[in-house]
This record gives structure tokens, sequence and C-alpha cells, in this order.
């Protein structure tokens, strides 16, 4: 197996678990991978990152669903309202500032984890 | 019914961030624990499904962009589905109090991580060329 390859499955790997014990999430451990072990650009990484996570999200889901009682009912408006954002988002990919959204997408995730641990 | 357009429109604009790849999931999964009041396993399993249209319908852009390298997504996809089975069959098996702050303590990691983050040198310049 060739080296860049292994540093991908490495990357892979751990996106993986992370995305299937958190049920998403997983391109945020391989966007960094991607960008700094396989030295990919930041946008070839992002879109990268969304073709690897599909596949395992798809996987997840099928355990999810086996292990523990997923509700379709309760995603439904979910998925219609990601399936437009999604399209919208892969439109407006070509001409986006990548250091401006990962600023204010950071604030947002520090409030969201100081709510889960402390409320 | 007006949770249900609540829940259209977070997917939908968390779903224009996960077109970018930048975590738009863990901004619905967010919404969904913190302000929805929806239980932390129901909330990953609404998550992992939610992924399957909004990445479907950005994908095709990006590959027509020719932004996606295939050489490095194909290993990448064999481990990770290994990786996934075992995060999510653990996930499934634990207490969900318990889940929730793991969840937390990762968000907090992340986001410290994103903010203190040195910009890259390709960060701003939107097409250097592949290495």
């Amino acid at each position: 197996m060739q080296k860049s390859s292994l540093r991908a499955a490495m990357a892979g790997g751990a996106a993986g678990l992370v995305n299937g014990f958190f049920g998403g999430g997983g391109g945020m451990v391989l966007v960094p991978m991607l960008t700094g072990r396989c030295g990919l650009d930041q946008r070839r990484a992002f879109a990268t990152s969304v073709a690897v996570i599909l596949p395992l999200c798809a996987l997840s889901s099928v355990i999810y669903f086996f292990r523990g009682g997923l509700d379709l009912t309760a995603a439904l408006p979910y998925l219609l309202g990601g399936l437009a954002g999604g399209f919208l988002g892969g439109k407006l990919f070509k001409n986006l500032n990548m250091d401006w959204l990962r600023r204010g997408f950071a604030l947002l995730i520090l409030y969201g984890g100081v709510k889960s641990l402390f409320f | 019914m007006g949770a249900w357009w609540m829940a259209l429109l977070a997917g939908a604009a968390t779903g224009v961030l996960s077109g970018f790849g930048i975590g738009g999931g863990t901004l619905l999964l967010i919404y969904m624990t913190a302000f929805a009041g929806v239980d932390q396993h129901l909330a990953q399993g609404v998550n992992l499904l939610y992924f399957l249209p909004t990445a479907g319908a950005s994908l095709p852009a990006h590959l027509k962009n020719g932004f996606v390298d295939k050489k490095t997504a194909r290993p990448a996809i064999l481990a990770g589905l290994a990786g996934t089975a075992a995060g999510a069959w653990a996930a499934t098996a634990l207490d969900v109090e318990l889940l929730h702050r793991f969840f937390g303590g990762y968000l907090l990691y992340i986001g410290v991580r994103e903010l203190f983050r040195k910009p890259s040198a390709g960060a701003s310049s939107p097409d250097s060329p592949p290495k």
C-alpha cells in the first residue's frame, strides 16, 4: 500500500470512529487531517470530506436503526430541509471565504459544548 | 405544527454548511439537543439520516467542479466504514446521559481548536492548486 493511501486510510478511520460515535461530526476530524497529513488544499479537503462521510453516514444510519429505534417521522423535516440546503451549499461553494466561515462556526460550536456539558 | 417547520428550517440552514463540508451536522445536533429537546441517541440517528440527502444534493456540484480528490477518498472511505461501524456500535450501547456529556466535551474541544487555529497558508486563497 502506498504511503499516501495509508495516510488517507488513517484519516478516514479516525473520522469514521467519531462519525459513528457522535452520529456526525466526522468531517471536522477529516478536513484538518486531509489538509495536514494528506496535503490537500482547503477547498479540495472540504469537498472530498463530503464524499467520504456520505457512505459512512449510510452505514451508521443502518446500525442506529437496528440497534436503537430510529424515528423516521421525527427525521423527515430535517431531511427535506437538508436536501434544499445541501443543494444550495454545493452551488455556493466555489466562491466561499473559508477562514471567515470557520470563525463563526467555532463560536457556535463552543456555545453548544458549554450547553451540553453544564446544562 | 410550528415545531415541524422549525425543524425544516434548521435542516435547511445547517444543510448549506453541510454542503460545504464544514460541520452542518454538528450544528444540527446542537440545535436538536439544546433547543428542540430531542434526546442524544435519537438526535444522532436523525443527524446521520439527514446527511444522506444533504450530502447527496451537494456532491454532484463538488464532483463537477473537480474538488473531490478520488485517490484520497477511496482508502479513506474503506477505513472509515470500519471505524464508523465500531463507533455506532459503541454509541448505541451507551447510556444516553453519558453520551450527551461526551458530546459536550467533544464540542468544546473542537470549538477551542477552531477558534485558535492559525489561518493556514492556503486558507484564504480559494483555489490553490493541488499538490
